[in-house]
Order: C-alpha cells, then sequence, then structure tokens
C-alpha cells in the first residue's frame, strides 16, 4: 500500500510533515511501506478488544471518568469543532476507562504496562533504510536522528553504539558557514541544528560540531528586535529563540555576538540582548505564548518560551521578569482535557499526546518559576493532573500490536515525533524535577542556569496514586534541553573551558 | 539518462551527487532518480550562485517532490528577485500549490515575500478565505493573514467582519477570536485605540456575551472578556451578573459553565470580604465541575491566603 494517499490528504505523510505549528511533525511508520496491510491498517495490529476477557470487576473511576462529570456542559449547539471533540471523546472513553484494554498485558492497577521493547523497536526501526516516499521529509531528516536518539534513551536503551554512524551520517548536513542543514547541499536551519546537536549529544558526539563556524552562523540569524529567525532569509519565530540557546549553551559558545552579526548594527552585541523582552512579546490575551507576537497561544511555543528563558537565568528570576505567570499558569491548565487527560495545543482543539511534552514540560519549568512552593497545592507540590496525563498516554496512545510505537490519539498511527514526545511526556509526569539555586556557579561568560536542574523518581505512595508500577517508570528527562540528565551534564563538561 | 543530464541547456553544469556521509548512513533515503537527478544540479546550481529561469525550472520542479523543502523555497525567492521574474505569474503558480499543500509552512513564507515585493494585495483575502474552507483554524494561514492586514492596512477593509462571519460558522473557533483580538487591538503601538477606548470595549463585551450564550462552555469568549479586562482596564466585577447567569453559589446544583465558576470565584476574591464564597466557588470546581483540574482549584485557594488552609 502506498504511504502518501493523495487522495486523502489529512493522512497523507506530506500533509502531517508540514505542519509545523508543533515544531514539526513527522509520521514515520516506515515499517508500513514494506508489509502488506489492508486499507484500514487492520491486522495484527487493529487494537480489537479480546473477546476472551473476563468482563472487568467494575473498577471506581477517578473523578473526571466519573459519569456524573462527563455528563456535565454539553452545549447544544454543534459546530465543526464540537463534532471533532465528540468523536474523540468517543474513540478514548472505552480505552480510558478499561473497557477495551485490547491486548495490552496490565499492571498492578489494571492499566496496561508501558510497551518499552515494542517502542524502543519501533523507534530503531525509523533508522533504516527509508524508501523513495520519504522523499518528502529530506529536509527534517534530522529530527528522526533526534526522535529516536532522545526516545529510545527516555525508554532505558543505550545508544551509544549509534555514535560512529550518526557522526558520518551528519557530516555532509554541516555546512562550512556554520550550523546544520536538513540534508547535504541544504541551508542551514535552526531545526534542524537543533535537532542535530541534541542527538549527537545523546550519543556522545558533540566533538564533530565546528563550534566556531556555528558561533558564527548563530549570529547571522540573530534580528535586531531580539528574536531569532529560523534561517537566513526565513521566518522568526519562538522555535528560532529555543533552538538558538539551547545550541549556544550546550556548545558553550561565547555569549558575545561575532563580529559579522547583522544586528551589531542595531546596537546589539549579546545572543541575549532584547531576548526575554521579544519572548515576553509573544504572550497573548490568553495568557499562554504565540509563535510570534500577536499569534495564537499554543503549547508548543509555551515550552520554547518557558525553556529559552530558563536559559537565559533561574526560572524564578527569569520567567516572572518577562511574563504575567498567573495567567499563563491558567492557561497551562486549562490546556489538560476532560475527559481524557491530555494536553490540547490551543484552546478549543483536541487532545493529542505530543503536548503531554509541550505542555507537559511546562509544568516543570513554572512550578519552578512559582515564589514560594508553599502555596502549591494542599497535599502536594503540583498544579496540573499527572495521574490523568499517564492514564491516556499508557491507555489511548500506545499503538496495539507487535510493532509498538506511540500516537498522537487511537485514530491515529504512530511516529517518531509522537513516540519521542510521549515518553518524554511520561517522564514529566512520573518524576520530579527541581531548580536548585546557585547548584552551578556561573563560568566565564556562560550561561549555566540550565545546568541547575536535579531529578528525582516517584514516592511509592506517589505511584499507587497515578498508577505506575516500577518497572514502567521511564527515563528523566532534562527539563530545558529534552535530553537525558547525564546527557546535559556531560555536554557541560566537555566545553566547560569555552574558547575554539 | 535523466531530464537534465539529456538536456543541452544544461551541459556546462556538472551535477554535485548526494553524500551520504560512509556506506552505512542512519536513516537515509532511497531517493527516486528524478529527485536525486535534480538536487545534484540544484547543488550545483547553488554553489555557482548561479540565478537564472532555468534554476527557477529546477526549483519548481522540485517543489513538486517535496514542497517542505525550505533551501528551495528560499533559493527560488532568491532568485525571483535577482532576475526580476514576473512576480503576478509566480503568485499564480502558488495558487495552484497552496490549495495543494496547505499545511506546509514554507508556502506562506514565500507568498509573504512575493507580495511583499509586488506591493499589493488585490483578491489576496479571497484566496485566503478559500484556504479557511479546508481548515478554518490553520495556524500558518491565520499569522499570513495578520501580515497582510498590517502590511496593506487592512485594518478597516471589513477585517473585523471576516472574524465575525467565521465566528458565527464555528464560534469555538479560537483562532478566528484571536484574529479579533488582533485587529481590534493590533494598532496600540501607533496610537490607535483597541480595548482601551470605552465604546469600542462595550461592543466587544457584547460581542462576547451574546457568544457565550450560543454554548456557555467554549472557553473561547471567556478568555476574550477575561482579556479585555486584563488590558483594557476594566473590572472584572463589571462582569458579576452576566456572570452568575451561568455560575451562582446561591445555585450550586445549576452551574452552566466551569468558565464562568471559574470567573465568579475571581470576581469574589476581589471584593470585600468575598474570600470565603471565592474559595468555596473554587472547592465546587475541584469537588464536582472540574475536578481533573482539582490540584489547580485547590492552588488557587492557596492563593486566597484564607486564614484556615485547611477545607
Ligand atoms: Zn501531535
Amino acid at each position: 500500500m502506498p504511504l502518501i494517499k493523495k487522495e486523502d490528504p489529512e493522512d497523507s505523510l506530506d500533509e502531517r510533515l508540514q505542519n509545523q505549528a508543533r515544531i514539526e511533525e513527522l509520521v514515520s511508520d516506515g515499517d508500513d511501506a514494506f508489509e502488506d496491510e489492508d486499507e484500514n491498517g487492520a491486522s495484527d495490529d487493529s487494537g480489537i478488544p479480546f473477546p476472551g476477557k473476563p468482563s472487568k470487576r467494575q473498577r471506581k473511576m477517578p473523578p473526571w471518568l466519573q459519569q456524573a462529570t462527563i455528563n456535565l456542559f454539553h452545549d447544544e449547539l454543534v459546530t465543526t469543532t464540537s463534532e471533532a471533540q465528540q468523536k474523540v471523546t468517543a474513540e478514548c472513553l472505552p480505552l480510558l476507562t478499561e473497557e477495551d484494554t485490547g491486548i495490552f498485558s496490565l499492571n498492578t492497577y489494571g492499566l496496561p504496562h508501558l510497551r518499552r521493547d515494542q517502542h524502543a523497536s519501533f523507534l530503531r526501526a525509523q533508522l533504516e533504510r527509508l524508501p523513495a516516499q520519504y522523499q518528502v521529509i529530506d529536509a527534517s531528516r534530522p529530527w528522526l536522528f533526534y526522535w529516536t536518539m532522545a526516545g529510545l534513551s527516555f525508554l532505558g536503551q543505550d545508544v551509544s553504539s549509534y555514535r560512529d554512524q550518526l557522526i558520518a551520517t551528519v557530516s555532509p548536513l554541516q555546512n562550512p558557514g556554520g550550523g546544520f542543514g536538513g540534508g547535504h547541499g541544504q541551508l542551514s536551519h535552526c531545526a534542524g541544528t537543533y535537532a542535530t546537536v541534541l542527538a549527537l549529544a545523546a550519543v556522545g558526539g558533540l566533538r564533530m560540531v565546528d563550534r566556531k563556524a556555528m558561533w558564527h552562523w548563530l549570529g547571522s540569524v540573530k534580528q535586531s528586535d531580539g528574536g531569532f529567525c529560523m534561517a537566513v532569509g526565513a521566518e522568526e519565530d519562538i522555535r528560532g529563540a529555543y533552538c538558538a540557546m539551547t545550541i549556544l549553551t550546550l556548545l558553550n559558545l561565547p555569549l558575545e555576538l561575532p563580529p559579522d552579526a547583522p544586528s551589531r548594527k542595531h546596537g546589539l552585541t549579546s545572543f541575549t540582548d532584547k531576548l526575554g523582552e521579544w519572548v515576553g512579546k509573544c504572550q497573548t490575551y490568553e495568557g499562554g505564548i504565540a509563535g510570534a507576537p500577536t499569534n495564537e497561544a499554543h503549547g508548543a511555543y509555551a515550552f520554547c518560551a518557558l525553556a529559552c528563558l530558563s536559559i537565559l537565568d533561574a526560572p524564578a528570576v527569569s520567567i516572572p521578569k518577562y511574563l504575567d505567570v498567573p495567567a499563563l499558569v491558567a492557561w497551562l491548565a486549562a490546556r489538560q482535557t476532560t475527559p481524557e487527560g491530555g494536553f490540547q495545543g490551543r484552546q478549543e482543539k483536541l487532545v493529542d499526546a505530543c503536548y503531554s511534552h509541550w505542555v507537559g514540560g511546562c509544568w516543570d519549568l513554572i512550578q519552578a518559576a512559582l515564589p514560594d512552593n508553599s502555596t502549591l497545592g494542599e497535599d502536594g507540590k503540583d498544579i496540573w493532573n499527572r495521574a490523568a496525563l499517564i492514564r491516556y498516554l499508557i491507555t489511548c496512545c500506545q499503538q496495539p500490536g507487535k510493532k509498538g510505537g506511540m500516537r498522537d490519539k487511537p485514530s491515529t498511527r504512530p511516529d517518531a515525533y509522537h513516540t519521542c514526545y510521549s515518553v518524554a511526556g511520561l517522564s514529566h509526569a512520573q518524576n520530579h524535577y527541581r531548580y536548585n539555586n546557585n547548584n552551578q556557579p556561573s563560568s566565564e561568560g556562560r550561561l549555566t542556569a540550565a545546568f541547575n536542574w536535579t531529578a528525582s523518581p516517584p514516592t511509592e505512595a506517589e505511584m499507587r496514586e497515578w498508577k505506575v508500577d516500577k518497572e514502567d517508570l521511564v527515563e528523566f528527562v532534562h527539563p530545558v534541553f529534552v535530553l537525558p540528565m547525564g546527557v546535559v551534564e556531560a555536554a557541560r563538561r566537555e566545553f566547560e573551558q569555552g574558547g575554539f | 539518462m535523466g531530464k537534465y543530464s539529456d538536456d543541452p541547456a544544461w551541459a556546462d553544469v556538472t551535477p554535485l551527487p548526494t553524500d551520504e556521509g560512509g556506506p552505512n548512513p542512519l536513516a537515509a533515503i532511497a531517493y527516486s532518480e528524478e529527485y536525486e537527478e535534480t538536487m545534484s544540479y540544484l547543488r550545483a546550481a547553488m554553489a555557482a550562485n548561479e540565478f537564472s529561469p532555468r534554476v527557477l525550472d529546477l526549483t519548481e520542479d522540485l517543489i513538486d517532490m517535496n514542497p517542505a523543502h525550505y533551501t528551495v523555497w528560499l533559493y527560488r525567492a532568491h532568485c525571483l528577485f535577482a532576475i526580476n521574474s514576473d512576480l503576478k505569474e509566480e503568485l499564480d503558480w502558488l495558487n495552484e500549490t497552496a490549495l495543494q499543500h496547505q499545511k506546509n509552512y514554507q508556502i506562506w513564507h514565500h507568498r509573504m515575500l512575493i507580495l511583499d515585493k509586488l506591493d499589493s494585495c488585490e483578491g489576496e483575502g479571497e484566496f485566503v478565505e478559500r484556504m479557511f474552507e479546508k481548515d478554518a483554524k490553520n495556524y500558518h494561514v491565520w499569522s499570513y493573514r495578520q501580515w497582510l492586514v498590517k502590511r496593506f492596512a487592512l485594518w478597516e477593509n471589513g477585517e473585523l467582519e471576516f472574524t465575525e462571519k467565521l465566528i458565527e460558522k464555528d464560534v469555538r473557533n479560537n483562532s478566528a477570536w484571536n484574529h479579533r483580538w488582533y485587529v481590534i487591538n493590533g494598532r496600540e503601538g501607533e496610537g490607535v485605540r483597541g480595548i482601551t477606548d470605552p465604546r469600542i470595549r462595550e461592543r466587544e463585551v457584547d460581542f462576547a456575551e451574546v457568544a457565550v450564550a450560543k454554548a456557555p462552555q467554549n472557553q473561547s469568549p471567556w478568555s476574550y472578556l477575561r482579556g479585555i479586562a486584563r488590558k483594557g482596564g476594566m473590572p472584572l466585577s463589571s462582569l458579576k451578573d452576566f456572570v452568575s447567569q451561568y455560575a451562582s453559589l446561591e445555585q450550586p446544583d445549576e452551574v452552566r459553565s466551569s468558565h464562568a465558576l471559574d470567573m465568579m470565584a475571581e470576581i469574589l476574591a476581589e471584593e470585600d470580604n468575598g474570600k470565603q464564597q471565592a474559595g468555596a466557588a473554587l472547592d465546587m470546581l475541584a469537588q464536582k465541575y472540574d475536578p481533573i483540574r482539582k490540584n489547580y482549584w485547590e492552588y488557587r485557594k492557596g492563593m486566597l491566603g484564607l486564614p484556615s488552609a485547611a477545607a
């Protein structure tokens, strides 16, 4: 079956690929192209409820899944939005309420286990040779490297064996003028460079990066208003700001703008000049953050904004300095959907697993920005609902069948993007992340705030409350750089000396 | 052998084939011969900094095969301007391509570059509107629309009516609400007052209240109202009567919108001696009307600074 169904653009690879609103989504059910499946993909992985399953002991549902709650607030007016929402609730509810657990094996609490091995092999399969239909991702291949290396690491897999192969593969992507393009002969791009640098970090291969050239190239995308363009001549948005500051910080490049940086002509001297102010302008009347000033508030951009500010300084300093925190907290809290329990990216849009990271990851950062932890909820320190997110990811987003992988929602196919960010989201939900003031002494010229994070696993009581078995815990994910904690520490040490 | 290698017009160019970086590249794409060849000629053209009509044709070929190829788009734009190509013609070609690849970011950025140079936006509003028929929440198209409004000063060219039309079609289209906010407030920097102008504020409050009545659990108009209060210097308490139609402590079983109850809690918290009641509203949200956000509502209650934190 051809991978790209031209008659159904919504489902086709290139359409999904081009939805860059979420940084860049990439469909990657690669093995489909090799296997013969029928139209509906109904082979071994159709997720048909197992008929012999004993009808479940009536479980007590959490409050947001009880019938009385689900019955609340059904406005009569039908619109495109409400129809789409109704459809998604209908496909999720049987899975959420465990009426339909498919063929999954269940944990102590009756929820499915994390299918760790299947998801890992799904990710590994993305690195095999891809058929010609994948031409449409020719400009986004670095993402595939990042999603697989990061996703595998979060699942507890060793990826260092990919080091030599990855270094060789990305060498032609590095441009003499600095940065990485999406492929050989392509212009350097913030997204491709971010993804490549992070993938290299994950395998311990950062040494192949030409740091001095990178510094020059980053100077060429810094804008006089404080923000960053994605590439020379391309759009300016908040992804650029986050990607550029991540690259700069991990590689310990000088904060000072290179002499040939165009923004110097407008009086800027540092990469950080006007940056916090520019990020602040992206907060909208809703309280959330847009990709660029005046656009619509969006979960992926909220993460980019908070992570970027958390590179500039301690979250408790930089976030309240540039953003209206209560408005943002209210906006973020409202993104968790009832009854699904995952996050939506925008107001009145649908739940989607990738926001488990984009919005889920915001909580680590914003909770660290609140002045006084004692004002956080009575029985804990969280403002959000971890148990609901875990349930959504575990029951609705795991692809059944031997191929594994994780997906946006039950009616979609798994891909590397959603697998990586679902597992990262699971990590935000399962683990605790703390910012420790002045843990790292600031070193010459380097922004060190982002290196001050520590992580800890949930307590036994929390695992019971969130219905998680120990064997289903995933690795810690660095709240700013979205890499394993050890990888970030290794990068910090590797370039501690600075210079070129 | 191939379209370009067989073409005498390209005989002077030595193609640069793809460097895979070694014998075992990761996630290597088995390019079609056509794509591989065209890319090889593009690399050669870019290396030589060639801007010519034949390069334009080449980029068109590549965009047909891979519309997400940002390098090709950027190079094409560069080329169009360098050789003074007919930009109207470019727009015609873009119109066809856009309908096929609506979710592509590059195409909208490219369109922006072209229109900026053309210095005319004739027919553009209608074109964008047609795009919304396929997906009325497309982020790139909305961001393009904002650019159009600003670049060609279309603030008062029916733009407000346009948002009204889309909101009428789907009152839950938050992108249309955001655009409405932009149309009204996007010129504050130039001294044109938006919701800080009392007359405009009143009109917009009415507009949002009518929308709430259609579907009280739709969050978009509630956020809009809150935005007006926050940015427009209007006390939330002026909405109390309106909000109490949807949520009131006197009728705790008749709440018609969790967003109304949330706003009521905020209104009460601002009143003298209202904190206790605000706490009660937040309890209702945590326990009955919005239990998924129990932690958030408790956090908000904690912020009230009530004497005894224990509920
Ligand atoms: Zn997604």
